[in-house]
């Protein structure tokens, strides 16, 4: 168990270095959920009103569109110069390997949901600023149960030559629960939770990330071995 | 410059089984084309053997079965006793691969690479941090030691690797042409390394083109050609004495056919 704990720090960690000196994924990801929310809101138009509205849902769009490139991004970098056949080979369990790219994926997510939100504040004229507590609980686990999904199917598709069309349509179907539950607490949260509601989305999403970490671990070595 | 001899420590688990590495009527199968097409062979612990033979002989193949990448078709593998397929995991605390490719991280520096490998082999960090930097003098990349791997030229990611299956003091190292994309010093560091094995016990196993640099070394070879071996010369190596219960040749024909239909 200790040796699980260490091998997946060490993975994580080693992500965290390579990707904060050579910044291909946080670089161009953050630039692409920025851009994806600059579009939307250029097509809304400046009603007010109307950006508000959309905002939550066009945040959890570009947090899943560049979270999909971003995490994918963790194991096409394995797939240079032959590392991740190198970590197949290594006496370590398949869980934690499967701990360590899903806590990297998840870091990830949370950088790149803590940059997306305040560019929908400032753009979408939304006040994240009087929700800040819900709206973290609401990040963290969305981020949590989205990285335990792509992190599993990146380490299927990783071999494969379509990996980059593959990837959105293998994730985008099962993280669909998801994505309407961060959305709807993102509404109760901005909102003030006047219905009392968001207690329950973010048990869904709890739930949905425990199902999906505990389903990847499980899976994680089919995808990884021949 | 490496030192001209080197340390390597004896292996973490010494070898129980009476073979350091078996092959029963191994067969690999891509699609329709056999890479194995019914290998037997049996090596004796501590032995320095060369696997020979022409590109696509089935070389690289059978190494791969036996350090885990590649499930057998049909047949059976074992490492130390320890079957590849059923106990993967144990024979890869056993093993040692050295791929075609390096397997290293390019935004990391020579000494983190080594340090990362050492917590996912297992290593107690206290030992990892006293092992790392002698295997980076061992492979002569001490003084590049804190470079980045992505500024290193690729007979440089040649010594890195190799540094690698020397840090979890592997019971068998599997070498698949380990000259490549290395210099004259590079090769005289492969020649020593593979003394220095032997020399502590650990059994090798060497797939090369370059048969004239491991004649020194090596205590036996096995020629491959078309998935089945040839040749066996010299001693550490032997065909299995149990006889094969089942023609693995007529499986593979079959198993073609059957993908053809």
């Amino acid at each position: 168990m200790t040796r699980d704990v260490a091998v997946a720090l060490a993975l994580a960690r080693k992500d965290a270095l390579a990707e904060l000196r050579g910044r291909v994924a946080t670089g161009t990801t953050l630039f692409f959920g920025a851009i994806v929310l600059l579009l939307f809101g250029f097509a809304l138009g400046p009603d007010a009103r109307r950006l508000q509205e959309a905002a939550p849902g066009l945040l959890w769009l570009a947090i899943v569109f560049a979270g999909l490139l971003a995490v994918g991004r963790l194991h096409e970098a394995e797939t240079e110069d032959g590392a991740l056949e190198q970590l197949a080979l290594y006496p370590v369990s398949r869980h934690a390997l499967y701990a360590g790219k899903a806590l990297a994926g998840f870091a990830a997510m949370l950088v790149l949901g803590g940059v997306l939100l305040p560019i929908v504040a400032l753009l979408y004229r939304v006040d994240v600023l009087a929700a800040v507590l819900p709206l973290a609980a609401t990040l963290v686990l969305g981020a949590a149960g989205f990285a335990a999904v792509v992190t599993c199917y990146a380490a299927l598709t990783v071999r494969m030559r379509s990996r980059e069309l593959l990837l959105p349509l293998l994730v985008l179907p099962v993280v669909a629960p998801l994505l309407l539950a961060a959305v709807k607490a993102t509404v109760a949260s901005l909102a003030g939770d006047p219905l009392g509601e968001l207690g329950a989305w973010l048990a869904l999403l709890a739930a949905f990330a425990a199902l999906m970490l505990i389903a990847g671990a499980v899976t994680y070595r089919f995808a990884l071995d021949d | 410059m490496p030192p001209t001899t080197i340390y390597v420590a004896p292996p973490r688990r010494a070898l129980e089984a009476p073979s350091a590495a078996v092959a029963r009527d191994l067969a690999r199968l891509f699609g329709r084309s056999a890479a194995l097409a019914g290998v037997s062979l049996e090596v004796e612990p501590g032995r320095c053997v060369a696997l020979l033979g022409p590109n696509g002989a089935g070389k690289t193949t059978l190494l791969r079965v036996l350090a885990t990448l590649l499930r057998p078709t049909y047949g059976t593998a074992f490492v130390d006793g320890l079957d590849v397929t059923t106990h993967a995991g144990q024979v890869r605390e056993r093993v040692a691969f050295l791929s075609h490719a390096a397997g290293l991280y390019a935004d990391l520096t020579a000494r983190e690479n080594l340090a990362f490998a050492a917590t996912m082999l297992g290593l107690d960090p206290v030992d990892a941090r006293q092992r790392v930097p002698e295997v980076l003098e061992a492979v002569g990349l001490s003084a590049a030691a804190d470079r980045r791997v992505a500024a290193f030229s690729a007979g440089m990611r040649r010594r890195l690797a190799l540094g690698r299956t020397i840090l979890g003091r592997p019971s068998v190292v599997l070498l698949d042409e380990p000259h490549a994309a290395l210099d004259a010093d590079g090769m005289e560091l492969v020649a020593r390394l593979l003394a220095a094995w032997r020399e502590v016990g650990v059994t090798t196993l060497v797939a090369s083109h370059q048969a004239d640099r491991l004649a020194d070394v090596i205590d036996g070879s096995v020629t491959l050609e078309r998935g089945l071996v040839t040749d066996i010369t010299g001693t550490g190596v032997r065909v299995p004495s149990e006889p094969l219960a089942v023609p693995v040749g007529e499986r593979v024909a079959l198993h073609a056919a059957e993908a053809r239909s």
